[in-house]
């Protein structure tokens, strides 16, 4: 494989691995926030 | 390093900077938590040494990639490869840790522990370069740089402009998951009052 196919590969890892972070942020707050949603009617 | 491929290390150096300063912060918070016994330094810790595990394993990915067709090899069990991953495992460990107890003050204790003893080896991996033969690149040190690292001007900007995008990266990942730590505090604290 050519350097730039290589450099390309590593590239990609590093969005890749950051969107999958990012993601699984959104995930967690998105969880949170129908579960205050649940609370808050009750307090 | 030569051809395109020396360009994985616009993001490979980077990324293991802002491992090393989430794990400082790590450390400091830990240091903060056990002295204070605040929730906030326990949270800055925690949230400090999750985004630390994400740059760390964009360092272990990116550099076998690199290693591959310069090396032949993916890996090598050289001192700043296995310190790299012995560090990764280690705060894997940490946030394993804090799975463990439903506890939340016996949890932040024991993980600040862990944190303050684990960051023991981030200057081992930062110098294990120059304590011990390694296939690894040294990286520019301030000496070599008055010297002539064989980097240029525009690759050196190319380098710090990616240094500092990696850093405000790592800011805001901070300052997003902070807030998702003190939503779910609030979530918990709404449970146990309703």
């Amino acid at each position: 494989m050519s350097d730039i196919v290589w450099l390309f590969i590593a590239f990609l890892a590093v969005w890749v691995g950051l969107g999958i972070y990012l993601f699984s942020l959104g995930t967690r707050q998105k969880r949170l926030e129908r579960r205050l949603e649940d609370i808050e009617p009750r307090s | 390093m030569g051809g395109q491929l020396q360009r994985i290390f616009y993001f490979h150096v980077p990324a293991a900077w802002a491992a090393y300063l989430a794990f400082a912060i790590v450390f400091l918070g830990s240091i903060a938590y056990l002295r204070t016994g605040a929730r906030r330094w326990d949270l800055l810790a925690h949230s400090a040494a999750e985004i630390g595990v994400v740059f760390t394993t964009l360092v272990l990915i990116t550099g076998p990639i690199w290693a591959r067709p310069v090396w032949g090899t993916w890996w090598q069990w050289d001192a700043r490869l296995t310190s790299s991953l012995v560090m990764w495992l280690t705060y894997v460990g940490y946030l394993l840790l804090r799975g463990l107890s439903s506890d939340p003050n016996r949890t932040g204790r024991l993980a600040a522990v862990v944190g303050i003893l684990g960051f023991i080896n981030v200057p081992i991996v930062h110098f294990s370069v120059q304590w011990w033969r390694t296939l690894h690149p040294q990286g520019p040190t301030p000496a070599s740089l008055d010297q002539g690292s064989g980097l240029g001007s525009p690759e050196l900007l190319a380098f710090f402009v990616s240094l500092a995008a990696f850093t405000l990266l790592f800011a805001w990942l901070m300052a997003t998951r902070i807030s998702l730590g003190r939503l779910n505090d609030r979530v918990d604290q709404l449970e146990m009052a309703s």
